[in-house]
């Protein structure tokens, strides 16, 4: 390892500048100094929130008759998800324990009182990496995030 | 703050109809607006009436809720295709 590498590998871990920056900087000492790219490179991952949850049903051409089969094709804006999860503040206590035991009944042991905002972005974030690819029939289901 | 929904796009096909209307969402929220402020006098007394009970609390936190919720389907898409019928709502 240079120096140069090293001293932007300090100052990215005092956060002076961002990842990509850093990612940057390296290929540029890395082009002048004339090194050959054998050194590994992570690429900064850089994750944009999700906007919109998709789910599509699309005919699987594979299949004989799909022609006929249902095509449906929703989208739904990640601040609805959010604003319905928030709307459980609202539903009565009595209402709530109802819920619980409901659920209690289906083998789920939660307490829909314990959502708060934070789990809420949390859930949403850990969204962004859902994809469901199902294929039946003569219909193809994906639900994923964008 | 969160910007309401301006447009609604509906596609209706039903074989033999087929409707299409947009509907300005925006003209809608002044005649929305209008109402609410001839009525809110009535929903501040009703509040403040059912406020020791817990109730008004609530219905000021629905109002809010429905609010956010009005302006969160905003990108809304909804595509429905069978044999000769389809539906097809968008929000704008």
């Amino acid at each position: 390892m240079t120096e140069n590498q090293k001293k932007i590998l300090e100052m990215l871990s005092q956060n002076k500048i961002s990842a990509e920056d850093a990612y940057r900087l390296l290929n540029v000492i890395d082009a002048e100094e004339g090194k050959p790219e054998s050194t590994v490179r992570v690429e900064p991952e850089i994750k944009t929130k999700p906007k919109y949850l998709r789910v599509t049903v699309l005919p699987n051409a594979e299949h004989e008759g799909a022609t006929n089969a249902d095509r449906v094709n929703v989208r739904v804006p990640m601040s609805l998800i959010r604003a319905g999860i928030k709307l459980t503040s609202l539903i009565p206590s009595d209402a709530m324990d109802k819920v619980n035991d409901a659920l209690r009944d289906k083998g789920i042991n939660f307490d829909v009182r314990s959502i708060k905002s934070e789990d809420i972005e949390e859930l949403v974030e850990a969204l962004g990496d859902l994809q469901v690819d199902v294929e039946s029939g003569r219909e193809k289901v994906k639900v994923f995030v964008e | 703050m969160k910007r309401p929904p301006m447009l609604m796009h509906l596609r209706f096909n039903t074989g033999d109809k087929k409707i299409g209307l947009w509907l300005p969402l925006f003209l809608l929220m002044p005649l929305a607006l209008v109402v609410l402020i001839i009525l809110s006098p009535l929903i501040l007394i009703a509040i403040l009436v059912l406020w020791p009970s817990g109730w008004g609390k609530l219905a000021l936190m629905v109002l809010t809720a429905a609010w956010g919720l009005f302006c969160s389907i905003r990108g809304l898409q909804v595509d429905f295709q069978s044999h000769n019928e389809w539906v097809y709502i968008s929000v704008v």
